[in-house]
């Protein structure tokens, strides 16, 4: 089955300061070379620690920030704002984006019901019309219409907010949504609702999500892929159930590990990384995830492992794995002895 | 054995232009030498108002506080100024969501320790450099000799906050006092600071109370809990029993709500419908029953008194306790 969004090789460096000459002195590698796929009707969850690129792939994919190389295409059709693609405004009405923060993503002048109606309009809906399907949106996330069409942003609470910025992107009719943390800011009982809505609507609507969440146990559940990004990279993609329960990336293992039990009673031994994610400014050469890596030996320092098959769609980028091209030298070198780093 | 903390009746009172909000209404509890007690709540339940008023440090003019806070039998909200300076930092010390605003940007991490060890046990410069060089290498940070002339910008998220960890262990507190500590931190890091924090609250015999909001990390750090809600601690006891086989409708809601692993995907989750009331009154019914399932008519009328001395207890006239 052919996807239905295609991303390859998407890369984003931002430069940072500025040398006597105006070139920049540094570069944030903040997207490094991401290709996925997403098929039609499927949740995929992105998940990492902050500063991993996955709200940058995001805004890459919206075209919020321009990327430095890479393809997005839909349905095959390629867009962008270089030519010979397609334009980015039809784009963005294949894809919508809802944001972490519910109240900076809505405009404070604006009532809910010209918030909503705003987007249509611009594509040509006529004003009417973009307004009663505005009204039929608030239903449908659960806002009674005529209590909040006359409202302001401030007059909502958290979770009335998502709802309404949920609504807002469904008014062009995408295809594709995706979720930045959009239920992270939420109170546990509140985000159960929302989980719940966006569940419903993706039924109703056949939508294709793209889920990012720093928060495993969510993405666990909503999610029917899942990929992991490591400073810029991903460093392992599958199904979720293979995924979280047979994690192939030292990472991945660890970051799944880190999550506190929910069931009391059940002591869990961890395993306990060394360390906070490194500076995106000077990833580590070879493997960016060597320097607090337990299995690392000399030639993670030196050499990038490429992406191999685990097992049916589950990939990862590890030179542990029987796949990887490099595997027999691996197998055959010393384990690197840590030292706590300064 | 006596409690190290007592909070009898606490009431706190936010006067604004708008009138006033209710924001704890009733508080009692104790913690043992030793214990770790979680206060377990959402956003606007009052568990950091709770928190931050044992060591008075809301804004005086606008805050009404009522009761009692006893740390080692001294009554906190009767203390003078001097009397109260004194005790913070020293008895009771605090580690907050947010090291970057907890520090002076404009002094070393070094300094800071070490002025509060000079401030607290009247010894030089050079010694108090010495112990906070001791901190920095016990919470675990890397070449501490090094990071002591390093200022706050200048280390990561997860390494400021070890460094406010030692900030606040460097006089050896009685009692600590964290709010929500880890929030902000990675999942990688975040394990990483509590397991941290356990291990010197053994090391150094002290008491805890942490505020947080994840049921997993209460789990993780508690012996026992208070779970709060609209400014009302409705449900208290040892971490497990609660947390397995919780009394109180909200803190079943709450944890049927919390996604885990394990979850049948096929099904909606069990929300809670609705939302916590506001508090611009006092709330002397079940303010959990506008979202409750099981609530009846009795619950609208002020609800009875609860012997908060108990092992266990829960403030619902529904609960079926008998299952403990």
């Amino acid at each position: 089955m052919s996807a239905l969004l295609r991303v390859q090789d998407l890369k984003k460096h931002f430069p940072i300061g500025k040398d006597l000459f105006g070139r920049p002195t540094q570069v944030v590698h903040a997207v490094e070379s991401v290709s996925f796929d997403v098929e039609k009707g499927r949740t995929l969850g992105i998940v990492g620690e902050s500063g991993c690129g996955k709200s940058t792939t995001a805004r890459l994919l919206m075209h919020l920030i321009e990327p430095d190389e890479g393809r997005i295409s839909i349905r095959g059709k390629e867009f962008g704002n270089i030519g010979g693609r397609h334009p980015v405004a039809q784009l963005r009405r294949q894809m919508q984006m809802v944001f972490q923060d519910s109240y900076a993503s809505l405009n404070p002048r604006l009532t809910i019901e010209d918030s909503i109606a705003f987007g249509p309009q611009i594509h040509g809906v006529s004003e009417t019309l973009a307004r009663q399907q505005a009204r039929d949106l608030l239903d449908r996330v659960g806002l009674n219409p005529s209590v909040f069409i006359r409202r302001y942003p401030h007059e909502l609470s958290g979770g009335q907010r998502q709802r309404v910025n949920i609504a807002r992107a469904l008014a062009i009719k995408p295809e594709i949504v995706i979720l930045d943390e959009a239920v992270s800011a939420l109170d546990k009982s509140v985000q159960a609702q929302v989980l719940n809505l966006l569940s419903d609507l993706k039924k109703e609507f056949e939508l294709t999500y793209l889920f990012i969440s720093h928060d495993l146990n969510v993405v666990q559940y909503i999610s029917d892929d899942v990929m992991v990004m490591y400073l810029g990279q991903v460093v392992e993609s599958g199904p979720v159930a293979q995924l979280y329960e047979n994690p192939a990336h030292p990472y991945t293992r660890a970051l799944l590990n880190s999550v506190p039990a929910q069931t009391p009673g059940q002591s869990k031994n961890y395993i306990v990384l060394e360390g906070d994610p490194p500076n995106p400014i000077a990833p580590p050469k070879g493997c960016r995830f060597h320097p607090r890596c337990q299995f690392a030996k000399a030639i993670c320092a030196e050499k990038e492992p490429e992406t191999v098959k685990v097992s049916g769609s589950h990939k990862a980028a590890c030179f542990k794995l029987p796949g990887s091209v490099d595997h027999q030298t691996y197998i055959r070198l010393q384990e690197v002895s840590h030292e706590p780093r300064g | 054995m006596n409690p190290v903390v007592e909070v009898k009746n606490l009431n706190v009172t936010f006067k604004g232009e708008e009138g006033s909000i209710f924001a704890v209404n009733n508080v009692s509890f104790d913690l043992a030498a030793g214990e770790t007690l979680a206060l377990l709540g959402e956003s606007g339940c009052g568990k950091s108002v709770t928190l931050k008023s044992l060591m008075r440090l809301h804004p005086m003019h606008k805050t009404q506080i009522e009761g009692q806070v006893l740390v080692e039998g001294q009554d906190v909200l009767k203390m003078k100024p001097k009397a109260l300076s004194a005790m913070r930092g020293k008895t009771v010390s605090m580690v907050f969501q947010e090291p970057m605003l907890a520090f002076d940007p404009v002094f070393t991490v070094g300094d800071q320790i070490a002025e509060s060890v000079m401030r607290h046990e009247r010894i030089g410069y050079k010694e108090a450099r010495q112990r906070a060089l001791e901190m920095l290498d016990r919470v675990r940070i890397p070449s501490a000799a090094k990071r002591l002339d390093a200022y706050p910008h200048e280390m990561s998220g997860g390494m400021r906050q070890r460094a406010m960890i030692a900030l606040a262990l460097a006089c050896k507190p009685r009692v600590l006092l964290a709010d929500e500590p880890t929030t902000a931190l990675d999942a990688t890091v975040q394990i990483q600071v509590l397991l941290l924090l356990k291990e010197l609250q053994r090391e150094l015999g002290m008491s805890m109370i942490f505020v947080t909001h994840d049921v997993g990390v209460a789990i993780e750090v508690a012996d026992r809990t208070a779970v709060m809600y609209a400014g009302r601690i409705i449900e208290q006891g040892p971490v497990q029993e609660v947390l397995s086989r919780p009394w109180h409708p909200y803190t079943q809601g709450l944890l049927g709500a919390t996604v885990h692993p394990g979850m049948d995907r096929n099904q909606a989750l069990p929300a809670i419908p609705g939302a916590p009331p506001q508090l611009i009154r006092r709330i002397d019914e079940c303010a959990f029953a506008p979202r409750c399932a099981q609530a009846s008519s009795r619950c609208l009328s002020p609800l009875p008194g609860v012997n908060t001395l108990a092992p266990r207890w829960t403030r619902c006239i529904h609960a079926d306790v008998s299952q403990a």
